[in-house]
């Protein structure tokens, strides 16, 4: 199969530190990726056309001229930020926003299929000085329009979010470290599954054998209250799209059903590796790289616990509320995640607030060991990050708050 | 610059990077890429306002639209006096000797030659153990030229390669598990580029992690081996950025001129060694690089200070950050450290974690062994080490001096006493 992959990109970033908007970054890129699959070898390389292919067609070829707007945004987050915290001393918002426009075209097509792509992205930063010490608190946001002054519910509470952080970590502790129960909060907390277990239903690693789940399909793997999906056609979700990179259509795959391993997420390689259909999770960062297996927006349907119970189902655990960072080891199934802060739990009750520390898991062993799952599935809107093989792309992620039965969470 | 005029100081990079990877897995190729790119990078400085943009479309017609809108967008911005070019007399103006740092060669070299090199790394592993399920080798290789060009009247260029040959092989472990690890081998030109011992190193590595497991929570010595040492660095090289003490949000902030490790902590940075991978005579904002020491015995020396940042924290302004870091090695290799630690926790490599910028407490997943007295006792995964980062290299006890010199990063196996493992 003969493939190309015409893409333009613009971008445009604005940045406000100390009051001031004086830093603007704006680019404009175009490229054709081209990939020839002989049975699992894939031959790529790409191109920079000073004219795009006829086939090529971009909805429209420049950002939304809303400079104004954003610089106004970006004031009036700092503005916020300042009345609410007196403690705030310095503001740092960036908005970011990518305008893509795909074309995909292959000897498997009649005819290219076409995409185009918009997010607007949105940071905060505040540093908080009290008693001559420092905490920082962030926040951030994916949005699908133009971020306007006229519709503050799309940004106004990324400051509560940031002040609430940084509050937070005046009051944390280290906590005893060791292997524990974790609830985990609804929405942020769908980095367990995107560490836990998504990285490991990526088809490449299975075809490949490396990956933990390579034996486990149609396997019962945890329990049967526990349904896990990858949909890329969520509505205002970061991961979603009309098609994938390999022009597949996007769909929602059940990769655990009822508790039974029921599919891999596959680009066309491990499709046909495989015998079945691609699920539509061929993905790429840009024209420069080939595609490989991605997640898009990955959450569990939601169960019957309340979060009231299930946190007053734990004697002694942890509440892990916000995260930084995670990675995972595909063969060994160990994850981890940096919790950012949480609390403790003492007696089914949440106590003292817990800052800064980093939690391990095993793969198949933590999706087993997930005994409760709430009734309060949220799709956590902050902007995620998924690196792999070189390339970043923008992920979904959500989750009901669950309950693990045993973590190993970093501690003193 | 033409297009520019005297509309506004400017600072123009080309770049033209040319690349080509080859993955085999299992004796097939799974993937061979080639590519050459070039790109445009402009930035702008408009009555004190500063833009920067980038392109890679060069048509005449495009960049004059592309300098027109950078331009109007630049105006767009509140003034800062901070964001001005490079001062002249910062600015690397040529004449230094060859950085030798550059094999122009690569992009002439075939493809089968380095496909045949890749597949050699492989041979010396494929059916050594009943245990193996995947090895996974490859060869990638990057040519990277700057042209930077400002209207302050700088014009330079360099030009920069280096290729890798890498194998990483994955075994069948306890139960489900399969244990995965590699390693490589990066030089700046093909001809020194070995192929030998890199398939069989990546084989012993993966095949010493089976059985891996938690040991009891307590405080142990650390021994950190030289190829992951760097990841505790980062903290403290992130610390010392200027944008970060600027924003209050270093914990270094402050520091300057103070101990705040171990004697031992003895960093340079020296980006002037020729042939050597990080070196370079200037930085991507134009101005000369100098080497520069970080560390010298536990005493901060510097923070890395550009431009604006120099104008806002009215410091002179040094570098924007490291190029070729060096820390002073003794002659000990890792397995005589080992030796001597009487137990200690082998780290080999770091799962996930993260130090927070703005106090230093860091919590880090990691893996490796239990050592006795040298021996490897026990694979270890599934633990935690926890503390505050500037503690952590006030306990440096110990460097080795098994460093690779082909890397950035020069920094051997280290040493660090009484670290919570949880």
């Amino acid at each position: 199969m003969l493939e190309y992959y015409a893409e333009r990109t613009e971008t445009r970033s604005l940045e406000l530190a100390d009051g001031l908007v004086s830093q603007v970054s704006q680019s404009l890129m175009q490229g054709v990726g081209e990939r020839e699959l002989e049975g699992e070898s894939t031959r790529y390389t790409y191109y920079m056309p000073q004219h795009m292919p006829e086939w090529f067609a971009p909805r429209t070829s420049t950002l939304p001229d809303n400079v104004s707007e954003e610089v106004a945004v970006l004031h009036a987050l700092e503005a916020l930020a300042r009345e609410q915290d007196a403690r705030v001393i310095k503001v740092r918002a960036v908005v970011s926003s990518t305008l893509t426009d795909v074309s995909i075209l292959n000897t498997l097509m009649e005819q290219p299929v076409h995409d185009h792509r918009e997010r607007h992205i949105l940071h905060l930063h505040v540093v908080l000085e009290q008693e001559g010490r420092h905490e920082m608190g962030f926040a951030s946001t994916v949005l699908f329009q133009p971020v306007m002054r006229s519709n503050p519910s799309a940004w106004q509470p990324l400051v509560q979010r940031a002040l609430a952080q940084a509050d937070h970590l005046y009051r944390a502790i280290t906590p005893e470290g060791g292997d524990m129960p974790v609830v985990m909060t609804a929405g942020a907390s769908g980095i367990l599954l995107h560490e836990a277990i998504g990285h490991a239903f990526e088809a490449d690693f299975n075809r490949q054998r490396t990956s933990i789940f390579s034996d486990r399909m149609g396997q019962q793997i945890c329990r049967p209250h526990i349904t896990i999906v990858d949909d890329a056609t969520c509505p205002l979700c970061a991961g979603t799209s009309a098609y994938d990179d390999e022009g597949i259509p996007s769909q929602c795959t059940y990769l655990v059903h009822e508790g039974r391993l029921e599919s891999y997420l596959h680009d066309r390689i491990s499709a046909q590796h495989y015998g079945v259909r691609p699920t539509g999770n061929g993905r790429r960062q840009s024209f420069r790289h080939a595609p490989v297996p991605r997640m898009t927006n990955t959450y569990m349907l939601p169960g019957e616990a309340t979060e009231e119970d299930i946190i007053h189902s734990v004697k002694k655990g942890i509440y892990a509320q916000s995260f930084t960072n995670g990675q995972v080891q595909i063969g060994a199934g160990d994850f981890t995640f940096f919790l950012k802060t949480g609390f403790l739990i003492e007696d089914g009750h949440l106590t003292a607030p817990i800052r800064d520390v980093n939690v391990i898991g095993n793969g198949p062993r933590a999706l087993a060991d997930i005994s409760l799952v709430g009734n309060n599935l949220v799709m956590d809107s902050s902007a995620g990050y998924c690196g792999k093989a070189g390339q970043t792309v923008l992920v979904g992620q959500g989750i009901p708050t669950v309950l693990v039965d045993r973590l190993t969470v970093g501690g003193i | 610059m033409s297009m520019i005029g005297h509309r506004a100081d400017a600072r123009l990079l080309w770049l033209r990077n040319v690349e080509e990877t080859l993955s085999i897995i299992n004796r097939k190729v799974d993937k061979q890429q080639r590519s050459e790119s070039q790109s445009l990078a402009l930035t702008l400085y408009v009555e004190g306002r500063e833009g920067f943009f980038y392109t890679n479309v060069f048509d005449e017609a495009s960049l004059r639209r592309f300098v027109e809108r950078s331009l109007a967008m630049t105006r767009l911005l509140a003034p800062d006096e901070s964001r001005t070019l490079v001062s002249p007399e910062r600015c690397y103006r040529g004449g230094g000797v060859p950085l030798l740092n550059c094999d122009d060669s690569l992009e002439e070299v075939p493809t089968s030659q380095k496909q045949s090199m890749a597949l050699a790394t492989q041979d010396e592993v494929m059916d050594r153990d009943s245990r193996i399920i995947s090895v996974d080798s490859r060869y990638v290789d990057r040519i990277h030229q700057v042209h930077l060009l400002t209207t302050g009247g700088c014009e330079v260029s360099e030009c920069s390669s280096r290729c890798t040959l890498s194998t990483l092989v994955s075994v069948r472990g306890e139960g489900e598990a399969r244990p995965m690890d590699g390693w490589g081998q990066t030089r700046i030109f093909l001809r020194d580029l070995p192929t030998e011992g890199i398939g069989s190193v990546a084989l012993e590595r993966a095949l010493r992690k089976v059985g891996q497991r938690p040991l009891p929570a307590g405080r142990y010595t650390m021994v950190v081996e030289s190829p992951v040492a760097p990841t505790l660095l980062q903290p403290l090289l992130s610390a010392m950025s200027g944008y970060a003490l600027q924003q209050h949000s270093s914990f270094l902030e402050g520091r300057l001129g103070q101990r705040v490790g171990s004697d031992l902590l003895d960093l340079l940075d020296d980006p002037h060694q020729v042939g050597t991978r990080g070196a370079t005579y200037f930085d991507y904002d134009g101005a000369a690089t100098h080497p520069l020491r970080l560390f010298d015995h536990g005493r901060l020396c510097t923070y890395f200070i550009d431009t604006p940042m120099g104008h806002k924290l009215g410091m002179a302004p040094t570098t924007q950050g490291t190029h070729r870091l060096i820390m002073t090695p003794s002659v000990l290799s890792l397995q005589e450290l080992l030796c001597e630690q009487g137990e200690c926790i082998l780290v080999t490599d770091f799962n996930g974690g993260n130090c927070n910028p703005v106090t230093g407490h860091f919590s880090y997943g990691i893996e490796g062994f239990l050592v006795r007295d040298g021996l490897y006792v026990q694979p270890v995964c599934g633990m935690n080490i926890t503390g505050h980062i500037l503690d952590l290299w006030q306990s440096l006890v110990r460097v080795a001096g098994d460093h690779d010199p082909y890397e950035t990063e020069l920094i051997p196996s280290l040493v660090f006493e009484d670290v919570s493992f949880c």
